[in-house]
């Protein structure tokens, strides 16, 4: 592996004694970057015998600032990473360069490795539709998902430092003030860093121009050997539109039902058997064409009272009196006319934002109790002999 | 005056050969602009066997074959002015 040239001096000698049992790869260049000596560890590292290099061009090594990286190839097409150190030395009388070489390809692979699983985790995040940050345990923001930031812009937020990495979530909390439910929030994030809860969820409201929207706020403890919380948004609107929707529902059944126990027994009074007849069939089964008509008259009644209500104008009471005596004629009875009120609602789901469709929601429930109030009516009149025959 | 030709080879698109290929090109286009320069990048991954018959050892290596004297450098391609130095060029007429 030696190049015999000039005699060795004793300096030289100790430097050879050095470099042959570094653990580092040494190769030793001259100033055409021919192979004038490599010691074993260089050996192994290219997976070659000195023989074979010596008197090898390696290359004139550039290095910028103290190191650079090369990769080193093997006779079998694999090449480890190596970091290249480059020295001005004296060898065999002439100027030579000593160039040490670390293999740091398992750092390098571990670095990799690391990045990737950042990168993961990250896609994991961007690919949640949940609004989410993850806190130190300080409450400093160290992780957000693409959603969170662009619910911030959506929010109108033009400095997304604001609520990225970095910043004090805990502060942004703190200085939401009271009855925004920032304080509650704070108090319900720390119980859980603390220990004290396992989880915490709240509910709050984001007033925007567009309107109202319902979020769920939920934290859970970050697992793991670093302590914070995950804190994921969801926009529950919907949900609580729905549930809304539900209550009223049930309200409106519950009063339904109340005026169904009074209309039966007005009904009872008047005509016993054709009670019991009408009983049997709903109106959609038992007469579609006036079914139709019913619907047609009840969705123009339902425009008008909306119409009425946006321009403050006086509601059509006279023409729902008109269309409850009607369905009265036809006896119609309570369900048919929810059946009526539920299927405009229907045909109205389709081509209206949530917010008209609420407005019809409750504009509607208004004049179904009204046009029940009219049937009752009609049919008491029935009861008290007023109206003597039906059409 | 004779053709500068260069050899430039790497282990797949790493930043280091995409620095050492940056490198190169910024040479060719300002420094050695006025010089027939061929520059041929050869990835040692899709070609062992070439990379063998050169005897590479590391990579990024850049051979210049031409004009003589002949230069092989490797490490850190990221500096215009080492690499000229290093490489003698441009050719002295």
């Amino acid at each position: 592996m030696v190049i015999e040239a000039q005699p060795r001096s004793r300096a030289e000698d100790y430097l050879r004694a050095v470099v042959s049992h570094d653990a580092d790869g040494a190769i030793v260049v001259d100033q055409s970057g021919t192979v004038r000596f490599l010691n074993r560890a260089a050996e192994q590292l290219l997976n070659r015998h000195g023989a074979e290099l010596k008197g090898q061009v390696f290359g004139f090594p550039l290095v910028v600032g103290e190191r650079a990286e090369v990769e080193v190839l093997r006779p079998n097409g694999e090449f480890a990473v190596a970091e290249m150190r480059v020295l001005s030395i004296e060898w065999e009388g002439q100027d030579a360069l000593l160039i040490t070489l670390r293999d740091v390809t398992f750092e390098r692979q571990a670095e990799a490795a690391l990045r990737d699983a950042e990168a993961f985790s990250f896609a994991i995040l961007n690919s949640l539709s949940s609004e989410i940050i993850v806190l130190d345990e300080h409450g400093k923001i160290v992780a957000v998902n693409e959603a969170w930031l662009e619910f911030g812009r959506r929010q109108g937020v033009t400095d997304l430092t604001t609520i990225g990495v970095g910043a004090d979530y805990f502060a942004l909390c703190a200085a939401a003030g009271p009855g925004t439910g920032g304080p509650e929030c704070l108090q319900g994030l720390q119980a859980v860093l603390a220990g004290k809860l396992t989880d915490f969820t709240y509910e709050y409201p984001v007033h925007s121009p567009q309107g109202t929207r319902w979020f769920a706020l939920r934290a859970v403890p970050l697992r793991g050997t670093r302590k914070g919380l995950v804190v994921a948004h969801n926009d529950i609107t919907e949900q609580r539109r729905a549930a809304q929707i539900a209550a009223e529902a049930e309200m409106l059944r519950e009063q339904v039902r109340q005026m169904e126990r009074e209309l039966v027994n007005v009904e009872a009074i008047s005509h016993p058997e054709e009670m019991v007849r009408s009983r049997l069939e709903p109106l959609r089964q038992r007469d579609p064409e006036r079914f139709q008509d019913a619907l047609k008259r009840y969705g123009e009644l339902l425009e008008a009272a909306l119409a009425s209500r946006v321009h403050r104008l006086p509601a059509p009471s006279r023409s729902l009196r008109d269309l409850g005596e009607w369905l009265g004629a036809s006896w119609a009875a309570p369900r048919d006319l929810i059946d009526i009120h539920l299927q405009a609602m229907r045909d109205r789901s389709q081509y209206h934002t949530p917010k008209k469709l609420q407005a019809y929601f409750e504009e509607g429930r208004l004049l179904l109790l009204e046009l029940m109030g009219h049937l009752a009516s009609y049919y008491r009149s029935i009861a008290a002999g007023e109206v003597s025959s039906r059409d | 005056m004779s053709k500068i030709v260069l050899h430039l080879y790497i282990a797949g698109q790493t930043p280091r050969a995409e620095r050492a290929i940056s490198t190169l090109r910024q040479m060719i286009e300002h420094d050695l602009a006025g010089y027939d320069c061929e520059l041929t990048i050869i990835d040692v991954l899709a070609h062992p066997q070439q990379a063998e018959e050169q005897k590479i050892l590391a990579t990024p290596t850049l051979i210049k074959s031409s004009p003589l004297p002949y230069r092989r450098v490797i490490g850190d391609l990221s500096s215009v002015k080492d690499l000229l130095n290093v490489l003698n060029l441009p050719p002295q007429s």
